[in-house]
Order: structure tokens, then C-alpha cells, then sequence
């Protein structure tokens, strides 16, 4: 009877939305609402980012270190926390991006597409 | 990490919140300049974002630890819960405060006297020099025996003798001259001790040998409350019995000795010495990687040795061998201690059979609780963990009680009765909290806890939810399982309460015959005290008969002293043992025809004590140094050498084969006189002997000097207390200015001498009565409540026309049939347990029918009485209320 929890859907995602997420900034700071408008629009709105998910993601980050934050003031005047890259951060960046490239590329070769 | 993520979980929640309203205000904006109206816009936002509660659950989530969190929640509850049944939780608490503080009492005096290692440096090393023999081994030193010690430097690092320095020293040369305890000891006792110096240095060889000159060693105390503390004590002179003595060193504080002493003299033994009595004892340390084993075989061969060199001094069975210091120290505590901890652990095995008893009732009446909990969705493992903890934490805080508790009740038991344990310092001083009794006091507190609140726990948490939540709550009575568990833990109770019970009476009766022994001597209205002679006037026998006189004379004229005593040792002290020869009597192969406690006396001795002289006559005054020798011998004596013959024809040698210290002529035997108990209370009368101190030769005098104070009694026509200044005040007249210490009323001693036997039986008697009462209390809740649960039952029966005595003897008939099953186990465990008693019994078998028919029989009516209360209360029951009573 012990309390099992079902496993977070898109367990395989999770890692996913991290990596768009430190990637979304790279172009500087923003804050959350940013973040998922970014995503969306620059995936020409292919990829919803579900919010409820958004914001646990970004405290994980902060967290491990890849992300820092403050307060500040939003485009809209508005009160707002942004999040910052942080050297660690980059890094990590880049090892998962490397890690999707390869895996995108091992699926690609076995759903049968050219290696260009 | 974790943890720091988890303590500020609150923080960044309310962050967590002002982002996502942020979040939901960008939302609105873009929505607004989409064109959508304000309403619409939040409308929009709040249902693209779903519940804010959502995400807010998964961070708060990830921060916490769901151990801590779970445990914080059961711990909560708990305490709500216990403070919701305040009569049932201070009960449960002081049961176990009871149960545990016992065993906290016990083990702090376990833990000073037999754990702690002693204070000094590597002290496992350190051995204790032991005569072995057919009777058992003891400590006991002579130089010819030091001096083959010291040769074995195969096993030994470091050999140094000491002595107890129990003759004490006058400190003079001051307006109040004082007794202190002077330790005599060879020069390698500082460094083999590791005894720190706070100034000056220790003795050297040469200070150590005869003719080394007066020098003397400071104890830190000594220093501090006689001289000030002044640093520049070392290098000058104070006055020991009127001689100067050269003060070479001060040691460190917290040096330990047992016993204590104030300042320390070298021995200057003279190393071709033959004397064969035992004035000192030896330690060592052994050298690194040697075994006691491995010592002890080596000593075999000393031993050897010594019976070559010195014919007759060491018979055949007799030998060397070695024991560790702290086990020679501790003595047969070891075995007592050991039985009071076996005690303690019955008392808490029943207050936790009590408490688990109050936990089922507690169960039972919450039964519906639980159950709802459980419809709930609490799994049962989380009931028996919330259970659990509730036991945990009355044990936790009866522990801490307990803590509380047993220290300071050991403490008020060691001072009313020190009960002669080593190493407790002056009125159980040393008997202190550490790391180890905290330490202890919380394991058992943890195991307590598991051990009532295990059964309990998994009882409650098997149980039928829909018919638990379909009865009705008053009739929601005790499972049979849970009764039969109930009834076991009862008979429980009972069985382990009469063990304990039966182990009190035994030691009450043995110390009631103890108090009913005659000590041989009337022991009222004497007043006794220690003078030290240590001094050079009394290193001869004439100078010491000198003393006697003057101050027997003085005395005498001191109003309310009736008769005046000086001995060298008190009755109930042990005496010297000396061999003897019965002059005309062959001894076959034996070295001596016999041998008996030594007591050389003045000649009031006997009239002050009140001895009975039997046959012939007393010591008088003349019986001195110019007169013939004579000897008086006791009762026992008499019978063991003389079963049909007349002693008052022979004649004694006495001190045979001990050396020429103790060679003297032959002594007449003059007088028999009654026993007296000079072992201790419980010890049969030794055969003893009596001799004029005014006859002793004079080595014997010097070396009895050394070894022992001069000891004065006086018998008294009023209260002894109130003539303790003008006796004081008139032996320092009469022996020119010695001061007099250890004064205690001979009424005192015998107390003293029974402490150990008093400590025990208090002891036992606190945890029997506490026993007893909580078996009482078990065996009482057990009835009442089953008559409670019964009050359907019964009123129907009444109703049927039963009769109230027969609904009472019922009642009876089923809890006398627990009690009685458990006063048989009970008899049981108590005919094997108390064996380990017999040690400790006087002047009765462990199997003592008195205390096997009369305890059961007092723990029965016990239980009669805890039942009849109930059974009464069921007579009581009014069919017609009981009938309506759902």
C-alpha cells in the first residue's frame, strides 16, 4: 500500500524542456512568461510548453546551479524574476545539446534518412 | 543540501507564487493586445496556465524530505493525542520515569565503578602484585617479596610498593596540628602512576634508601588548603610528628588515589630485610606485549624461588601471580553491582508489561479512530509507525525523567549508605552523568519504547475495518486476542514482581539477622577515635606503653568516661593474621600449629568493650615489659585448638616463620575471653589472640607504627557525642600535642560495617515495592476494564437472577486464576534466580522457606485486593441501566 506516485508524463521530455529552456536563454535574461512565448513561437508554435511544468523546471535549474535569478522590472512595467545563464549552465548547455544531436542522428539512421 | 532545500521550502514558495501572478499578469497584457477585454483577457490566462496550485505542489514537493516531513506529522499528532488523555499519559510516563531511572541509578554506579578506566596513563598495563593461595589470592607485600617482584624485569616495566597510609601523620609545627594520610611509597611510584607535578620534582633513589634523609611529596589538595598554594613551598620544611621534612615536589591536581591521600614519604626500605609480615602492597606495569598468562608463569617461577630462599614462608600450595589494577580495586563489587543491574532489568521489563497494558486499552477505545484512519487510506504501515511513535515519545520523556531521577536518587542512596563501593569518591562524589549513562539512558529509553509499543501497535493495526466501524462505539470492547495478549502480560507482572519480591525479602531477612547478631561486645555509649604515631619517640615499645598510661590516666579523670581503651585495632576491624605454635605440640609437616586474628590491647580493652572474661584472668596494668608474658585467647580459639584439653596450661608462640620482627619467647595463655565478629557481622568468630601492647618487642611496635594508627576507646556514662572536646582535648595533653581523627561512636562502626548488606537490601526493596505496585496496577487495570466491557454480561445475568456474590466470585475466580499462574511461574524463576543471591545471604539458605510461602502469599493478597475493587464494582451493576447501556 505504500504511496507510488505514476511517473511524471514525459519523463523522456523533462531533460528536453531543460535543454530549451537554457537554450531559449542564451540570447540573455528573461522570465518565465518569456520563456514559454519564446519557445513556443520559435517553434512556430509545434511545441506547447505546458506551464504547469514550466516553473518546476526552472526552480530544478536554479538549483543545480545552471540558472541564477533576480527581481526585476518586465517590458510591460510589470514585476518580474528573471533567470540568467550561468557558467555552468553553458556548459551544460552544450553537452545536451550534443547529447540530442546524437540521438536525433541514431534515430534518424534507423528510421532510414541519410546521414547528409 | 537537501536539507538546506528543505528548511527554505516556505520562502520560495510565496516566490514561487508572486512569479506565477506575474506570469498570469504578462498572459493578460499579451491577451489585452490581442484586443480581448479585460475580463476576457484574465479569463484566458488563468485557463491557459490551469491551477497556479499545481506546479506550487510539484516544487514544495520536490523540496521536502518525506521522512522528516512524515515524521513531524506523526510527532504532532502524537502529542495532540497524548495531551487529549493527560491521566493516561502521566501515568505511562512515570512508570516508565520509575522503570528507567532505576536502571539509570544502577548503571552511573557501574558505569564510575567498573567501566571508567582508571585515571591513570595506559592503565591497562598496570597489575596488582597478588599472594595466591588454596583460600584465594590477596594483595599483601614484604620487602623479601618486593625485592623478587623487582627482579622480574622479563614482565615488568616498573614495580613500586605503597601502602594505604593508614596509620595517618601529624602535621605540626602550627597552632592546630592535624591527622593527615601520609602514603609511604618506593621511588618509582610517581612515574609508574603517571602522576602529573605542579612543582618541584618527585624522590629520588638515593631519598628512597635508608638514611635518605626526611623529604616529603605534596598533594595539590594538601598544598592548596594547608600552605596556600605558595609556589615557593618546594625547597622548605614542615613538621611531620615534630621532625622536619624537606619539601621536594607538589603534585598535580586530579591525581587519583584509592584511598586518598594528602602527602606521600618514601619507604627506605632496607633491602636485606627478612620480615615476612605484610605491611605494604606492589603494582606494576607490564611490559608491552606481555599477558597476564605470560605473568603469571613467570611468577610461578619467582615463587619458586622465594620458597628456596626463604625457608617456611611460602607453603606449598601458595604462590605469585598478578591481577589487573582496576579489577583488584573494584573486588567482589563486580558480582553485586551485576546482580542489582539484573534486577533493575526485571523492574523495567514489568513497567513495560504495564505500559503495553495501558497501550491495548488505549488501542481498544481508539479502535474506531484507527479504523477510520484506516477507511481513510492510511496504510498499516503508517498506523503502526504513528503507534510507534506515540510509544517513543513516552519513553523518550520517561527517560529523560528517568535520567533525572536515578542520578539524583543514586546519589541521596550513597550518601545515607556508601555501601564501601571503591572508586565513588566521598559520598558517591564520583557517581556522575557522562556519555556513557546519557547514552545508555537513551538506548534503553529507544528499546523500552519498541518493546511495550510493538505489540500494541501491530494488534491495533489487524483489525477488521467494516466490522470496527459497524459496531457500536460502546461496545467496542477487547478482541480476544488482544485480551489473551492482555492476560499474558499480567501473568507476566506477576511472576517477574515475585522474583523480585522474593530477592527483597531475602536481603531483609538477611539484614534483620545481621542487626540480630551479638557482636560479642556492648556497643553503646563507646567513643572511639585514631591517634598516629608515626613519630620517632614511638618506634619503641616503652615509649608507646608510655603514651597508654598518660593518656589512659587522663582520661580516666574526664567526667562521664568510665573506662579507658587503647588498641591497635577496634572490634569488627579486621586484625592481623598471625601463625602461632601451641609450645609441646607436634604440627606434623605444617609451618605452624595454627593461626589467628592479632590484638595487642591496653588493659582496659576488655572492660571498655564489655568482652565477658570466661575463665581466668584479665590484663591489668603490670602486665608490661618487665613482667612474664602473657597471652588471652577468645572463645573460638579455645574450642577449635583445645576441644578437650585446657588452654590456661599452655603456652603460645606467636608469629612463627614471619621473620625476626616477630620473634619473641613463648607466652603464657592467662585468660578466654567471649567472641566478638571481627571479620564483619556475617563472618563466624575468629580464634583470636590478645596482647599487652606494653609487651610487644619493639621492631613489632615500629613496624605496627608505620602500618597503623594507635586507636582509643572510651566508655561513657552519658551521650559519647558530647564528650568528643574534652576526650580530644585530654589525649593531646597527655601525649604532648597529638591531634586525634576518625572519631566515630562505636554504634556508628557497626553501621558502617553493615552498609554494603544495607545498601542492597534498600536497593532490592525499592524495586520489590515498585514491582509490586505496578503488578498491582496491571492486574487492577486488567479487571477493571474487562468488567467495564462486560457490564452487558453481566446485567443480563443479573437480570437472569444471578447473585451479586457469584457475579463477584467470578470476577475474583478469573483474576486470582491469572495472579496465581503467575506467582507459580513466578516461584519458579525465583527457586533459579536467587542462586545468584546466595553470595549475599546471611545466616539462611537462597531457597529460604520464609521467604518462599510468606511472598507469594503477600503478592496474592496483593492481587486480591487490586481485583476486589473491580469485582465489587461489577456487583454493582444495575441490570436495568446496563441493558440500555449501548
Amino acid at each position: 500500500m505504500a504511496m507510488k506516485k505514476p511517473p511524471p508524463a514525459g519523463d523522456i521530455l523533462q531533460g528536453t524542456l531543460d535543454m530549451l529552456i537554457l537554450r531559449t536563454l542564451v540570447m540573455g535574461p528573461a522570465h518565465g512568461h518569456t520563456i514559454a512565448q519564446v519557445i513556443e513561437h520559435t517553434s512556430e508554435n509545434a511545441l506547447e510548453v505546458e506551464q504547469g511544468s514550466l516553473y518546476p523546471a526552472l526552480h530544478r535549474l536554479e538549483d543545480r546551479g545552471l540558472l541564477s535569478s533576480e527581481w526585476g522590472v518586465s517590458e510591460n512595467n510589470r514585476k518580474a524574476k528573471f533567470y540568467r545563464l550561468t557558467a555552468k549552465g553553458r556548459k551544460e548547455l552544450a553537452a545536451a545539446t550534443g547529447r540530442w544531436r546524437q540521438m536525433t542522428r541514431a534515430i534518424g539512421l534507423i528510421l532510414g534518412e541519410s546521414d547528409e | 543540501m537537501n536539507f538546506e532545500r528543505f528548511m527554505d521550502r516556505k520562502r520560495k514558495d510565496e516566490e514561487l507564487a508572486e512569479e506565477i501572478h506575474s506570469h498570469l499578469a504578462h498572459e493578460q497584457d499579451a491577451n489585452a493586445a490581442r484586443g480581448l477585454s479585460p475580463e476576457e483577457a484574465r479569463r484566458q490566462a488563468n485557463l491557459k496556465f490551469g491551477n497556479p496550485r499545481g506546479p506550487r505542489e510539484r516544487v514544495w514537493r520536490y523540496r521536502s524530505l518525506p521522512w522528516v516531513e512524515d515524521a513531524w506529522r506523526d510527532l504532532r499528532f502524537v502529542l495532540r493525542s497524548l495531551g487529549k488523555t493527560p491521566g493516561f499519559t502521566a501515568i505511562a510516563i512515570l512508570v516508565i520515569a520509575v522503570g528507567i531511572g532505576v536502571n539509570t541509578a544502577v548503571f552511573s554506579v557501574i558505569n564510575t565503578v567498573l567501566l571508567k578506566p582508571l585515571t591513570y596513563p595506559d592503565p591497562q598495563s598496570l597489575v596488582q602484585l597478588m599472594n595466591t593461595g588454596p583460600q584465594g589470592s590477596f594483595p599483601g607485600a614484604n620487602v623479601p617479596k618486593f625485592n623478587i617482584w623487582h627482579q622480574q624485569s622479563g614482565i615488568f616495566q616498573q614495580v613500586s610498593g605503597y601502602d594505604w597510609g593508614g596509620a595517618g601523620t601529624n602535621l605540626t609545627g602550627g597552632d592546630n596540628p592535624e591527622q593527615v594520610q601520609a602514603i609511604h611509597v618506593t621511588a618509582g611510584y610517581f612515574s609508574l602512576f603517571g602522576a602529573p607535578l605542579a612543582a618541584g620534582r618527585t624522590f629520588t633513589t638515593a631519598e628512597d634508601s635508608p638514611n635518605g634523609g626526611h623529604v616529603v611529596v605534596l598533594s595539590y589538595e594538601l598544598w592548596q588548603s594547608r600552605f596556600g598554594g605558595k609556589p615557593d613551598i618546594v625547597g622548605r620544611t614542615i613538621q611531620l610528628d615534630g621532625q622536619p621534612y624537606l619539601v621536594v615536589g607538589v603534585i598535580g591536581r586530579g591525581f587519583v588515589t584509592e584511598p586518598v591521600g594528602d602527602l606521600w614519604l618514601p619507604f627506605q626500605f632496607d633491602l636485606a630485610s627478612r620480615d615476612m609480615a605484610h605491611y605494604f602492597t606492589v603494582a606494576a606495569r607490564l611490559k608491552p606485549g606481555i599477558t597476564l598468562p605470560q605473568a603469571n608463569a613467570q611468577l610461578n617461577l619467582a615463587a619458586d624461588q622465594f620458597r628456596r630462599t626463604y625457608a617456611g614462608a611460602l607453603g606449598p600450595q601458595e604462590g605469585f601471580g598478578v591481577v589487573s589494577l582496576q579489577e583488584s580495586i573494584v573486588g567482589d563489587t563486580r558480582s553485586s553491582l551485576l546482580v542489582l543491574l539484573g534486577a533493575v532489568g526485571l523492574v523495567l521489563l514489568i513497567a513495560c508489561a504495564n505500559v503495553a497494558n495501558l497501550l491495548l486499552v488505549r488501542a481498544s477505545a481508539r479502535k474506531r479512530e484507527l479504523a477510520t484512519r484506516a477507511a481513510l487510506g492510511a496504510g498499516r504501515w503508517q498506523i503502526v509507525r504513528q503507534l510507534l511513535c506515540e510509544s517513543l515519545v513516552l519513553s523518550l520523556t520517561g527517560g529523560f525523567l528517568g535520567l533525572a531521577l536515578g542520578v539524583a536518587g543514586v546519589r541521596l542512596l550513597l550518601s545515607i549508605s556508601p555501601a564501601g563501593l571503591p572508586r565513588i569518591g566521598e559520598n558517591g562524589s564520583a557517581v556522575t552523568i557522562d556519555g556513557n549513562v546519557l547514552l545508555f539512558t537513551f538506548v534503553v529509553s529507544v528499546i523500552t519504547g519498541i518493546l511495550f509499543g510493538i505489540v500494541p501497535a501491530i494488534s491495533a493495526s489487524r483489525q477488521n475495518l467494516a466490522a470496527t466501524l459497524n459496531e457500536s462505539s460502546s461496545r467496542s470492547g477487547l478482541g480476544f486476542r488482544s485480551g489473551k495478549i492482555r492476560s499474558i502480560l499480567v501473568i507476566s507482572e506477576m511472576a517477574l514482581a515475585l522474583v523480585l519480591v522474593i530477592g527483597a525479602a531475602l536481603l531483609i531477612r538477611t539484614f534483620v539477622k545481621l542487626q540480630a547478631v551479638d557482636p560479642g561486645f556492648d556497643t553503646n555509649n563507646v567513643l572511639t577515635m585514631s591517634m598516629s604515631i608515626s613519630g620517632d619517640r614511638f618506634q619503641k615499645t616503652a615509649g608507646v606503653a608510655q603514651v597508654i598510661r598518660d593518656g589512659t590516666e587522663r582520661l580516666n579523670t574526664v567526667p562521664g568516661v568510665t573506662s579507658t581503651a587503647a588498641t591497635c585495632c577496634l572490634p569488627l576491624h579486621n586484625a592481623f593474621g598471625v601463625p602461632f605454635d601451641i609450645v609441646g605440640r607436634p604440627k606434623g609437616n605444617a609451618p605452624s600449629t595454627g593461626g589467628g586474628g592479632y590484638f595487642s590491647v591496653s588493659w582496659g580493652y576488655f572492660e571498655t568493650f564489655k568482652i565477658p572474661l570466661l575463665r581466668g584472668r584479665s590484663f591489668t596494668e603490670h602486665d608490661d615489659g618487665s613482667a612474664p608474658g602473657v597471652v588471652m585467647i577468645n572463645e573460638a580459639m579455645a574450642k577449635q585448638y583445645w576441644p578437650k584439653g585446657d588452654p590456661l596450661q599452655d603456652r603460645l608462640l606467636t608469629g612463627v616463620g614471619m621473620g625476626p620482627v616477630f620473634a619473641e619467647p613463648a607466652r603464657q595463655i592467662v585468660g578466654i575471653v567471649g567472641d566478638t565478629h571481627d571479620g564483619g557481622l556475617g563472618r563466624d568468630p575468629l580464634p583470636t589472640m590478645y596482647i599487652p601492647m606494653a609487651q610487644m618487642p619493639d621492631a613489632e611496635i615500629a613496624l605496627n607504627s608505620r602500618v597503623a594508627p594507635l586507636w582509643w576507646a572510651v566508655r561513657t556514662s552519658v551521650d559519647p557525642h558530647t564528650l568528643v572536646k574534652p576526650v580530644s582535648a585530654a589525649l593531646r595533653q597527655a601525649s604532648g600535642g597529638l591531634p586525634v581523627a576518625h572519631i566515630h561512636t562505636m554504634d556508628e562502626l557497626v553501621v558502617l560495617n553493615t552498609s554494603r548488606e544495607r545498601f542492597n537490601m534498600l536497593l532490592l526493596t525499592i524495586f520489590g515495592a515498585s514491582a509490586l505496585l505496578m503488578a498491582a496496577i496491571g492486574v487492577y487495570g486488567l479487571m477493571a476494564y474487562s468488567v467495564q466491557q462486560r457490564t452487558q454480561e453481566l446485567g443480563i445475568r443479573m437480570a437472569l437472577g444471578a447473585q451479586a456474590s457469584s457475579i463477584r466470585n467470578m470476577v475474583i475466580r478469573q483474576g486470582m486464576t491469572l495472579a496465581l499462574i503467575g506467582v507459580v511461574i513466578g516461584i519458579g524463576g525465583a527457586f533459579w534466580l536467587t542462586h545468584f543471591l546466595a553470595s549475599f545471604l546471611f545466616g539462611m539458605k537462597a531457597l529460604d522457606p520464609t521467604a518462599f510461602i510468606v511472598t507469594p502469599l503477600l503478592l496474592a493478597g496483593v492481587a486480591l485486593i487490586a481485583i476486589w475493587i473491580p469485582a465489587r464494582r461489577a456487583t454493582r451493576v444495575d441490570p436495568m441501566t446496563s441493558l440500555r447501556f449501548e
